[in-house]
C-alpha cells in the first residue's frame, strides 16, 4: 500500500479512482482496511487539501465532529447531532466529510457476508438478525443509515460544495439498486469541500439509542423550521438518510418484523421535536 | 515508510506499513504496550492515546497520520517516578479489576481533568463514554475520579 499526501484539491483528485481512497480522521477507513472490507492500494491524505473550520454558514468538510459540537453559531440540530454522536475519541479524529459517507453498521456487511449489498443475492437481515434495521426504502437491502449528522444536514436543506458541483445534501444518497449497490452519487475521485448551511429560524436533533451516550441511531429526527413551514429527516430507518415530507408518511413505512418498533419511536419523537421548535 | 513522530516528550522513528495502526506501532515498534488492543472499532476506548493533546482511539489512527505530531500514552502520565494523581486515584479507590480497559481510563480521566477540576458526574459519563469496562461496573471508577479530581 502507498500513502500520498497531496498538497491541492487537484493533485488529490488526480490521484483517486482505480484502487485508491481519500483518507480523512481515519476512524471509519482504517477499521475497514484492516477487515478487509474495503481494498485500496492507494491511501490519499486528504488533511492538508480540504478545508476545516466554520467561516459564517460555510463548514469545511475536513473540520471534527468535536470542533462542530463546541460551535456556538451552527444550527442547533447539527450541533446536537454531532454532539450525541459517537464518542469523544471518535469526535476528536471523525470529520463532517467522512461521516456524511460512512459504511452502514449492518453486522451482516461489517462481518464480510456475501449480502446483497456487498453484491450478493440476498438479504440475511430480512430473515435474520434485524433489530438495527430499517423501516422505509428497504425492498432490496434493509440496513439503517447511521449518520446523525447527514439527517440533520437534509433536515436543515444543506448544500455540499465538491471538486466538480454544488448539489443539495439529497442529491448525495440514492437508494441502491440491482444495477448500481452505491449508497452516495459521489464520484470516486470526487471529494466533498464544503457544506453550505442555511439558517432556520429554530431547529433540534433528538435520538434514541440503546444507552444514553455513544450508540448509533435507533431513530434520529432533525427537524429544523424556516418560518411556516418545517423540515424533518429521519437516521437510523432506511438504507440512506429519510426525508419525511409529511409526518403522515410514517403510516406508509414498511417494518420488517423486528423493526415496527422503530416506527412508533420515530413517531414520538417527531412530535417532541415539532413541538420543541 | 519511515515516521518521525513524539511520543511521551521524546523524539522517535519507526518503520511502519502504510496501513498500520498507530496502536500496531506504539506496542510492536516502540515497546509501549500500555495502551491496550481490545476491539481495533474504536468501541471500547482501551486505546485512548492523546495526539496533540486530543483524545483519540490509537486503533483508528494510521501510524502514518501521527507522523509529525505529540503522542501521549499511559506511559507518559508519571513524571519523575511518582504515578500520576490519576493513577495514585484508581490503585486507592480499587478501579481496577482486570485492569485491561484501565490505561484507556487514565488517560481519558487525566484528558478530563486536565480541562475541567470541577468534573459533575455528568462531566465524567460524557468524558468517559467512550471507554468500556467488562468487570468493575463503573462506581469504583467513578469514586477514582472524584478521588483524583479532589487530590488536584
Ligand atoms: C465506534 C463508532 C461509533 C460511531 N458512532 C456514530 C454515531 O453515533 N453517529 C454518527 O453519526 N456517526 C458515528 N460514527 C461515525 C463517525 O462519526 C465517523 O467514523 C467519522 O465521522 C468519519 O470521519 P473520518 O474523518 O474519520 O472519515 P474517514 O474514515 O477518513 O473516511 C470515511 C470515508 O469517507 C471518505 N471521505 C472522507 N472525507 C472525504 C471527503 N472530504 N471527500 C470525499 N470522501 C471523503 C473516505 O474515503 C472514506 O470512504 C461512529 C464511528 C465509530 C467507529
Ligand atoms: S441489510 Fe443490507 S447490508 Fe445488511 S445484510 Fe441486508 S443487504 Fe446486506
Ligand atoms: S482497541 Fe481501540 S477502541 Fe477498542
Ligand atoms: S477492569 Fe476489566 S475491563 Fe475494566
Amino acid at each position: 500500500m502507498e500513502l500520498l499526501r497531496p498538497s491541492s484539491p487537484e493533485e488529490a483528485t488526480g490521484a483517486l479512482g482505480n484502487g485508491s481512497r481519500a483518507l480523512a480522521g481515519g476512524t471509519e477507513l482504517v477499521p475497514l482496511i484492516r477487515d478487509g472490507l474495503v481494498k485500496a492500494d492507494t491511501l490519499v491524505e486528504i488533511r492538508d487539501v480540504v478545508p476545516r473550520g466554520v467561516t459564517g454558514t460555510r463548514i469545511g468538510a475536513g473540520t471534527t465532529l468535536a470542533e462542530l459540537e463546541l460551535d456556538g453559531e451552527i444550527p442547533q440540530a447539527l450541533r446536537e447531532a454531532c454532539a450525541q454522536a459517537a464518542s469523544p475519541q471518535l469526535r476528536s479524529m471523525g470529520t463532517i466529510g467522512g461521516n456524511l459517507l460512512q459504511a452502514t453498521r449492518c453486522w451482516y456487511w461489517r462481518l464480510g457476508f456475501d449480502c446483497w449489498l456487498h453484491g450478493g443475492e440476498t438479504c440475511f437481515a430480512r430473515d435474520g438478525a434485524q433489530r438495527e434495521h430499517a423501516v422505509f426504502g428497504n425492498d432490496k437491502c434493509a440496513s439503517a443509515h447511521p449518520s446523525d449528522i447527514a439527517a440533520a444536514l437534509l433536515a436543515l436543506g444543506a448544500t455540499l460544495r465538491t471538486t466538480r458541483r454544488e448539489f443539495a445534501v439529497a442529491e448525495l444518497y440514492r437508494l441502491p439498486t440491482d444495477d448500481d449497490r452505491n449508497v452516495t452519487t459521489l464520484a470516486p475521485d470526487e471529494l466533498i469541500l464544503e457544506i453550505e448551511l442555511t439558517t432556520p429560524d429554530a431547529s433540534t436533533y433528538l435520538k434514541a439509542m440503546d444507552r444514553r451516550k455513544w450508540s448509533f441511531p435507533i431513530v434520529g429526527v432533525a427537524a429544523a423550521r424556516f418560518g411556516g413551514e418545517t423540515r424533518i429527516a429521519l437516521a437510523g430507518v432506511a438504507p440512506i438518510p429519510w426525508l419525511l415530507d409529511s409526518v403522515a408518511i410514517l403510516d406508509e413505512a414498511t417494518p420488517l418484523p423486528g423493526t415496527g418498533y422503530k416506527v412508533e419511536i420515530a413517531r414520538a419523537l417527531v412530535r417532541r421535536a415539532i413541538e420543541a421548535i | 515508510m519511515r515516521i518521525e513522530l513524539s511520543v511521551n516528550g521524546e523524539p522517535c522513528e519507526a518503520d511502519v506499513w502504510e496501513g498500520e495502526s498507530l496502536l500496531y506501532a506504539l506496542r510492536e515498534r516502540l515497546g509501549l504496550p500500555g495502551s491496550k488492543n481490545a476491539c481495533e472499532q474504536g468501541e471500547c476506548g482501551s486505546c485512548s492515546v492523546l495526539l496533540d493533546g486530543k483524545l483519540v482511539c490509537a486503533c483508528l489512527v494510521l501510524a502514518a497520520q501521527a507522523e509529525g505530531h505529540e503522542i501521549v500514552t499511559v506511559e507518559g502520565l508519571a513524571e519523575d517516578g511518582r504515578l500520576h494523581k490519576v493513577q495514585e486515584a484508581f490503585v486507592a479507590a480499587g478501579a481496577v479489576q482486570c485492569g485491561f480497559c484501565t490505561p484507556g481510563l487514565v488517560v481519558a480521566t487525566a484528558d478530563l481533568l486536565a480541562r475541567n477540576v470541577y468534573p459533575s458526574d455528568d462531566d465524567i459519563r460524557e468524558a468517559l463514554s467512550g471507554n468500556l469496562c467488562r468487570c468493575t461496573g463503573y462506581a469504583k471508577i467513578f469514586d477514582a475520579v472524584r478521588m483524583a479530581a479532589a487530590s488536584l
